[in-house]
């Protein structure tokens, strides 16, 4: 595990590179860029090998690589600390990076700011891999933020137009918000428990905080507005659609690799504090199902292909949160695993097939692509099918069966978690095969004459990833299906299942009552999307009007228009009419009050010297007295 | 005196025969390269006499000097500033047309007073060190002899710390009289458990002269005209040197004599850091001149270091010191900059002089972007981690209201630190642009040095911070 430094380091170094350095050429830019994270993906898998064959004695290394601020009790270190759970996280970002920014040095290949980008995507990878190996809260933050300052770095990449550069001011201070409320959050943890070390903190919470009292709720719901604005879930999703403004890669690593995972690494590393507080797990169940409901709902209308693929980000964020909330914390891992890879995949192809369209992402002027972009049509089924989690090689359903049995059979769970995750199955097949169907099938309505979906380093990484996408599941499967249990037992010292298992046949009706549901949403979508294609041939240009029910579906039930309303607009009245409030009095007062301090004291500074011997001599007489008198 | 006692003296001996070699080699040939070359072998060997000094440490030679590990911390940082400001003063000389290799003999003269008074056991040699170091400075001061700016710095600093100069020695003289002594290690044996009128006297005259140098309030009207009229190197020398070497002594003298029984005088101390503080930042506020504006930054760190001083207690010391290096290669490297982009006809002094410096010379914008945000405590800069521990040693000593005027007046000193910042990240003007001088090596190796240190500081202090603990152990 010495090792383990070098994993972050390695693309921190890459940035370094990348920004010192000035006008690289393209090719040595991106072995810097693709290169450190590959090496850094090599060090994770041997540090990955050696944590398999020889397990640490109590399941878990912890690396200091120094301490920064020591200060008797107080400690300040960089210190990586490596579990089952943290090294799951490090072999999927590093992984997954990879090969997304193997398929940015093709896909970025001709724009300006080439060197730019993959420092931004170095730093990225590099804060999301601090984020998950930190072992106190301090250093956790600093991956946090860099997480955060990175996504607003690239979603805003191409900054020349005004809407990009909104988008990334929307998802900072979207994301924020949450902040703000974790920062508070890990406050009170570190006045209460007196540590920043995370295991330290979480065994004294513990062992200090009874179940259910006030501190461990106010903790744990502190922690969870942080977690929910990084993971856009309800009521913070709102910028995710938008951050599609960034490159296509870019989308890939926020969705599958970094980003919006981070929220779910969070809840489920400290989950013993979420476990000593019922009410607010239950909340993180009931966001979890409400979000993943409302962005399936959305889903289905998009036309942009884009933000088909964001709704459905937060939609399997939405299990992953559901997962939490019944406590089936491996479940939960499980799926982020599954759902990286799928969902870097989804993103990647849809990249190729924007490449095809010359930069059109409209659903609607697609279709027939199947034949013209092969390669990306192959792809992007597999993830498709991953995604709508049809069985059963495919790797999206071993991971959603899991979680769905847990929603059934955990005691925080019950029936009416399931029937409305069985919902969002059906949601998700349908959406998914609407978008297959529009893109990749039909004739061809708007496809221009020369499609270029990409050359070798857009295709192989597709290829690559297409292969865990299709057969992760393997490592996980429902007991009916071989049961085989790797990836649980592996996990389970640090992520402990909620309960016992439910009998198997009640697994096998459950597995049975899904898949039936998932093929009915992809007939749905199919018939959706064929009825779509052919209404927009018949009227072409025209616009279609669509009922109030599809505008507000389409504008993902229309959070944005209540948030202007309800927030955004309230804010900037509030501070229009608020231009001269008490803050900025005293704000002001403070300057006025520093700049008349700094007007009478520069008077003394008359730069003649009998002024200034007149000054010692009353200096000298003035601490005379002071020390004789007093 | 033993052949211990010449070694331990090594690093003062090499540092005062170099300028007697620089000052003959002048007189036989003049070259600016050989002189320079000359004298940044001796600090060097000075620097390496500082190991052979530590096998034979704690040696007191004579009454005057007592090398302990704590002088010879001090010696090597002086050393080490002084090759800095030797570094950094070759091109800015270069570009001048004459008299360039007496500078070095002032500058040697002057680095051995400081040393002489880190090492001070005794009035005398406290006496003797700043003197050496007073008069080598009024000829650095004025070394721009051309301008009437150089000309005038130099004869207040001459007249003013003549008169301080004055008032140190009166003061020692009621204390002779009065203790019949001049070692510090005696009155500490002597004094009772409070001092007579006539004793206090003469240590509040001493305070004058010693808050003089320091350039402490009410003390500190000279610091922005002989700043701003002194070159930009030598400015750097009085910033830290100068400043190191009295606040070693202070420093020796405060525990030896263990005033922090003594509450007038911690009163008189923490006024005058509170009254520095706030003066000296609120001064720097408006201050379109660099070096006035680092002239006043340098007021209030010395109040900043004022607080940890009086924050008794293990930490003091440590801390004390910690902020001491940091303020040094903070300052060698902001000062440096002014220096490094100045040349014999022009200082670069005006805030417009640095607009859009970060386009025009990137590296040099980076470090003096990182010398100005160490000056505000910035995280990840020496600065941060030289305030957070006398933030942590005067919060230990409940030194409360001290510790808000700091944070207010650190507040304060955000505004125009960043001021600057501002201006060196703005476009650059397109019309006329103020023409810089070409690259120096020496300049250059000095500041990426510096800078790699105040960062390395900023990330990585603890190997620093252990090796101050060790050390100060000694003193107490």
């Amino acid at each position: 595990m010495e090792l383990l430094w070098l994993v972050p380091a390695l693309p921190l170094l890459g940035f370094a590179l990348l920004t010192l350095a000035r006008r690289l050429v393209r090719g040595v830019a991106a072995l810097i860029g693709v290169g450190s994270i590959g090496l850094s993906m090599l060090v994770t898998l041997w540090i990955a090998y050696s944590f398999l064959v020889s397990p640490p004695q109590s399941g878990a290394a912890s690396d200091t690589v120094w301490s920064w601020i020591a200060l008797g009790d107080f400690r300040v270190s960089v210190a990586f600390y490596l579990d089952s759970f943290s090294l799951v996280m490090i072999l999927v970002i590093t992984i997954v990076g990879f090969f997304i920014h193997l398929y940015s040095a093709g896909y970025m290949e001709g724009d300006d700011g080439f060197a730019r980008f993959f420092a931004y995507m170095n730093l990225f990878t590099a804060s999301m891999l601090i984020l998950v190996l930190a072992d106190n809260l301090l250093l956790l933050l600093v991956g946090w933020e860099g997480v955060g300052l990175c996504s607003y770095l690239l979603i805003g990449f191409w900054y020349r137009d005004p809407a990009n550069a909104r988008a990334a001011v929307k998802a900072f201070v979207v994301t924020r918000t949450g902040d703000a409320a974790m920062l508070v959050g890990f406050l009170l943890l570190f006045t209460s428990l007196g540590t920043l070390n995370i295991q330290d903190l979480l065994s004294k919470a513990v062992s200090q905080w009874p179940s259910g009292s006030g501190i461990a709720i106010a903790a744990a719901a502190l922690i969870l507005a942080g977690a929910l604005g990084k993971s856009a879930q309800l009521p913070l999703q709102t910028w995710l659609p938008d951050a599609m403004a960034g490159p296509t890669p870019v989308s890939a690593l926020i969705h599958a690799a970094t980003m919006v995972t981070a929220g779910v690494y969070l809840v489920a590393r400290t989950h013993a504090i979420f476990a000593l507080a019922p009410p607010v797990q239950l909340a993180v169940g009931i966001i979890g199902v409400a979000t993943l409901l409302i962005a399936g709902f959305s889903a289905i209308t998009q036309r942009d292909i884009k933000r088909v693929l964001a709704y459905s980000t937060m939609s399997q964020i939405g299990y992953m949160f559901l997962a939490l909330g019944v406590g089936a914390w491996g479940a939960a891992l499980f799926h982020f695993v599954t759902h990286a890879f799928f969902k870097s995949l989804l993103f990647l192809a849809a990249g190729s097939v924007i490449l095809a369209m010359h930069h059109e992402q409209d659903l609607l002027k697609m279709g027939g692509l199947w034949k013209r972009a092969p390669v990306a049509f192959w792809t992007f089924l597999v993830g498709a099918l991953a995604m709508a989690a049809v069985p059963p090689l495919i790797s999206g359903f071993s991971s959603k069966d899991w979680i769905l049995s847990w929603v059934w059979s955990s005691p925080a769970g019950g029936p009416v978690l399931y029937v409305l995750a069985l919902l969002g199955v059906l949601l998700t097949a349908t959406y998914t095969a609407r978008l297959v169907t529009l893109a990749f099938f039909g004739r061809e309505r708007d496809v221009p004459e020369h499609v270029h979906p990409g050359g070798a380093l857009i295709a192989v990484p597709l290829i690559v990833l297409a292969v865990p996408a299709l057969f992760l599941g393997l490592i996980q499967t429902p007991r009916s299906l071989g049961g085989v249990n790797l990836f649980a037992s592996f996990v389970q010292g640090v992520l402990p299942e909620p309960g016992a298992e439910g009998p198997p046949s009640t697994e096998l009706l459950l597995m049975a009552v899904s898949t039936l549901v998932a093929l009915a949403g992809l007939v749905l979508g199919w018939a959706l999307g064929v009825s779509q294609a052919r209404a927009h041939l018949a009227r072409r240009e025209a616009e279609p009007a669509g009922s109030p029910l599809h505008r507000f579906l389409l504008s993902g039930w229309g959070f944005d228009w209540l948030y202007d309303r309800a927030i955004v607009g309230p804010y900037r009245w509030l501070a229009r009419i608020n231009q001269s409030d008490v803050a900025d009095w005293i704000a002001r007062g403070f300057a006025a009050l520093s700049r008349l301090l700094n007007r009478l004291l520069s008077l003394a500074q008359t730069g003649r010297l009998r002024w200034y011997a007149t000054a010692l001599g009353i200096g000298a007489v003035a601490i005379v007295a002071m020390v004789v008198f007093l | 005196m033993s052949s211990e006692q010449i070694l331990a003296l090594l690093p003062i001996l090499v540092t005062s025969a170099a300028s007697v070699v620089v000052m003959l080699l002048v007189a036989l040939k003049r070259s600016h390269g050989l002189v320079f070359g000359v004298t940044v072998g001796s600090l060097l060997v000075a620097l390496a006499a500082i190991g052979s000094s530590v096998s034979v440490m704690p040696q007191a030679v004579s009454s005057l000097l007592i090398m302990d590990r704590f002088a010879l911390l001090y010696i090597g940082l002086i050393l080490a500033a002084t090759l800095a400001v030797a570094l950094l003063s070759y091109a800015y000389l270069e570009s001048r047309a004459e008299r360039r290799e007496e500078y070095y003999i002032l500058l040697l003269l002057a680095a051995a007073g400081s040393e002489v008074l880190a090492a001070a056991g005794s009035y005398v040699s406290f006496f003797l060190g700043l003197e050496i170091l007073s008069i080598s400075l009024y000829g650095l001061v004025a070394y721009r002899r051309q301008t009437p700016l150089g000309i005038e710095a130099g004869v207040k600093y001459l007249i003013l710390a003549g008169a301080s100069s004055g008032f140190i020695l009166f003061g020692m003289a009621l204390i002779y009289a009065e203790q019949g002594s001049l070692q510090f290690a005696a009155l500490a044996a002597a004094k009772g458990s409070s001092f007579d009128v006539v004793s206090l006297v003469g240590f509040a005259l001493i305070v004058v002269g010693v808050g003089f140098k320091l350039a402490v309030v009410p003390f500190h009207l000279w610091t922005p005209d002989v700043y701003q009229g002194a070159p930009a190197p030598v400015t750097a020398f009085v910033a830290t040197v100068s400043k190191g070497a009295m606040f070693a002594l202070l420093l020796r003298y405060f525990i030896q004599l263990d005033l922090y029984q003594y509450g007038a005088v911690v009163l008189v101390f923490g006024i005058i850091a509170a009254l520095s503080i706030l003066a000296g930042n609120i001064l720097g506020l408006l201050q379109n001149n660099v070096k006035r504006m680092l002239a006043y930054s340098s007021i209030a760190h010395v109040g900043y270091l004022l607080v940890a001083l009086l924050a008794s207690g293990p930490l003091a010391v440590s801390s004390v010191t910690f902020y001491l290096i940091a303020y040094f290669i903070t300052n060698l490297g902001a000062f440096g900059v002014v220096g490094y982009l100045s040349s014999g006809e022009r200082e670069a002094e005006e805030i417009d002089d640095y607009r859009g410096l970060a386009w025009r010379r990137p590296w040099v914008a980076g470090a003096l972007t990182a010398s100005l945000l160490s000056l505000a405590g910035i995280p990840l800069t020496a600065g941060f981690i030289g305030k957070f521990f006398i933030i942590a040693a005067g919060a230990g000593s409940r030194l409360w209201a001290l510790l808000i005027i700091l944070v207010v007046g650190s507040v304060v000193s955000f505004f125009y630190y960043f001021r600057l910042v501002l201006a060196i990240f703005r476009e650059p003007d397109a019309g006329a642009q103020v023409p810089y001088p070409s690259a120096s090596l020496a300049g250059g190796i000095a500041l990426s040095v510096l800078t790699l240190l105040l960062v390395w500081l900023g990330v990585y202090p603890a190997p620093l911070v252990n090796l101050l603990g060790g050390m100060t152990s000694g003193l107490l």
